[in-house]
């Protein structure tokens, strides 16, 4: 089976800065994959480089084999932060955009998750709330039936009522055969969701486990294990 | 529902699932909610429900219909060999536990009696 996303020797620097070395990733179709690490670790440039949107690394990133950045976009849909749009833009504006841009925006499936997630789309995208916006990127990005979501830290600084619809609309509306990226540095609230966890340290991946593995092989929680391995308390040979 | 995150997920969702069966919530031969259904009710992964209920499918505790769902086993005395053992499961995690404090077998009935007892009056004052 072509892996959802084949990460080969990546290799990313800004300026003069290194972003992120060496980097080896396999994801099989289907998972719910939590990327973890801390602020800075390169967690978004990394989804970035696999959406296309961050360009020139070194080495391969294949999704669904198309290694090429143009069609590797219609794959791939991202949860960009709106930053293209106006403060005076409508939400239903900005949908409308979506479905021009992207062939796969499904219409029903964006009624169904705005609904769900309580949000009026005639309102104007400066007048949302931290947590509305947010939920309004993911009905956006969950609204394409694309092969690889990636969703860059979903949960920031947003309550609790809010997290939890995101979660149950992450549940209800990924198709079995899509796989989703979620990254995030902090974990309890997903633990239960996460098929996979990969952590990203000093500029590259030093952990990518099933989840059932580290419960099992470990003995400890996501979270816990995510520490130990931040805290040096397990070391590379142990992994 | 609350995850210990150190145990593996599908099979804190069997453990669930066998509890409902043995405690009659969910009935020989009831229908199962729909996977999706079960892991938005859970918040969990489609992927580990699957899990889960294709394990018990292999132990006979659910019976696939194609195309209707999943179903609870029709059989009964299935269902009571699991109620006997989860029983026997958690009598033998108490007696390790009260054995350990060197309470005798005696003293550990003993114990039990007097617990209901006491639960059974607190009942009768509450009525």
């Amino acid at each position: 089976m072509t892996n959802a996303i084949e990460i080969t020797q990546l290799n990313y620097r800004k300026n003069t800065k290194t972003i992120l070395t060496d980097v080896n990733l396999q994801l099989a179709p289907g998972k719910i994959v939590g990327l973890l690490g801390e602020n800075g670790a390169g967690k978004t440039t990394l989804m970035r480089l696999i959406a296309g949107v961050a360009k020139n690394a070194k080495g391969t990133i294949a999704v669904h084999g198309e290694t090429r950045e143009a069609p590797r976009r219609a794959f791939v849909s991202f949860s960009e932060a709106l930053q293209g749009f106006r403060p005076a833009d409508k939400l239903s504006q900005i949908r409308d955009f979506y479905a021009l841009a992207y062939p796969d925006f499904s219409a029903k499936k964006y009624l169904d998750l705005i609904t769900f997630l309580q949000i009026d789309d005639d309102q104007k995208l400066a007048t949302l709330s931290k947590g509305t916006r947010e939920k309004f990127i993911i009905a956006l990005t969950l609204s394409r039936e694309a092969a690889v979501y990636l969703l860059d830290e979903p949960f920031n600084g947003i309550d609790s009522m809010s997290r939890k619809r995101i979660i149950s609309s992450i549940i209800q509306w990924k198709q079995d055969s899509a796989t989703m990226v979620i990254s995030d540095h902090y974990v309890s609230e997903i633990a239960a969701l996460l098929d996979e966890v990969v952590i990203i340290k000093d500029h590259t991946v030093c952990a990518h486990k099933s989840s059932d593995q580290i419960r099992s092989e470990f003995g400890l929680g996501i979270e816990a294990f995510y520490e130990s391995i931040y805290e040096g308390d397990i070391h590379d040979d142990e992994l | 529902m609350q995850f210990d995150d150190k145990v593996p997920i599908y099979y804190q969702i069997k453990n669930y699932l066998y509890h409902r069966m043995v405690a009659g919530e969910l009935g020989l031969g009831e229908k199962l909610p729909a996977v999706r259904q079960l892991a938005v009710d859970l918040t969990v992964n489609v992927n580990t429900v699957q899990r889960a209920l294709r394990e018990m499918i292999d132990e006979g505790y659910i019976a696939p219909q194609r195309g209707r769902g999943n179903f609870v086993t029709q059989d009964a005395t299935k269902i009571a060999t699991l109620k006997q053992q989860l029983t026997t499961t958690y009598i033998q995690d108490l007696y390790g536990q009260l054995h350990a404090l060197k309470l005798t077998d005696a003293e550990i009935i003993a114990e039990i009696k007097t617990y209901i007892q006491q639960r059974g009056d607190a009942d009768d004052q509450r009525n």
